[in-house]
């Protein structure tokens, strides 16, 4: 299971979302999924989905994973083992859904395992052009893109420590 | 005899991977039947026969723990084991949910030969 430090921060927060991120897809999709490197001049993802989680507790702020439609379809018919998915429904909703879901859940637990507790709201997933996330002032930016073979997404948490 | 199953989770998705994964998992089981909450997880257990329940903790209108402490106040159904499928692992959690009658418990992300491992001795 991914753990990391609350003491190196960043650098340890983005390592944790990338090992966390490819844990999740190791174990549940069968997608290549790659991380890139931090900081690299690759555009923008401009997100057409996003999935959101609250954290509450010794660590506030919100997990989200941003995917154009193409890496969202492709990554929901992967979950679901083929099947053909062609539209942004319910289903690709609910598993961008999950997919925050088991990386917050990560978290949880390595958090728990220095002593600092939080609580996870359900996901909220949102389906529009370049949705960001913001509202919370001095929070502190983690962000990680990954390349797929349908193109890119990125994970981002915005937090702060208690 | 194969088990019937019930697979509760607010996630079609992960009801879908869930399913995928007992297959892939090799496990001989009857049917399976799928329930979005605890809510209709107790309507389906008062209305069908089935063996063991895999629940996820984190849901809507009836979350986990909540469906297991209804289920132990309905004598027909009270005995019925339930597995937990969760992201939320932690002591505290999955403690709550042995107290109630919870009989394991299996954190997602998951691979097939997890689901193997720790499921097939109850399937």
């Amino acid at each position: 299971m991914p753990t990391f430090a609350l003491g190196d921060l960043l650098l340890e927060v983005e390592q944790f979302l990338v090992d966390a991120t490819l844990e999740v897809f190791a174990s549940m999709i069968p997608l290549d999924i790659a991380p890139e490197p931090a900081g690299c001049d690759a555009p923008a993802v401009e997100p057409d989905i996003s999935s959101l989680i609250g954290l509450a507790g010794d660590l506030k702020g919100v997990l989200a994973v941003h995917c154009p439609a193409s890496v969202a379809l492709g990554v929901t018919s992967a979950m679901c083992g083929g099947m053909e998915v062609t539209a942004m429904d319910e289903d690709v909703k609910d598993a961008l859904g999950e997919i925050a879901n088991m990386v917050a859940g990560g978290l949880k637990i390595s958090l728990a395992g220095q002593d600092k507790k939080i609580e996870l709201s359900i996901a909220t997933t949102c389906i529009g052009k370049s949705i960001r996330t913001g509202g919370l002032a001095g929070a502190t930016r983690a962000a990680v893109v990954f390349a797929t073979p349908a193109g890119r997404f990125r994970l981002e948490l915005r937090y702060i420590l208690a | 005899m194969a088990k019937n199953v019930l697979l509760v989770d607010d996630s079609s998705t992960m009801r879908k991977i869930i399913s995928r994964s007992l297959r892939q998992a090799g496990l001989d089981f009857g049917e399976i039947y799928e329930a979005g909450d605890g809510l209709e997880a107790l309507a389906l257990l008062e209305s069908e026969s089935v063996d063991i329940v895999l629940s996820d903790i984190n849901m809507p209108n009836m979350n986990g723990i909540e469906f297991l402490r209804e289920k132990a106040n309905r004598p027909a159904i009270k005995d019925i084991p339930v597995f937990m499928i969760s992201t939320e692992t932690g002591d505290d959690i999955i403690g709550e949910a042995k107290s109630l009658g919870a009989i394991g418990a299996l954190k997602k992300p998951f691979t097939p030969e997890k689901v193997n491992e720790v499921l097939g001795p109850l399937i």
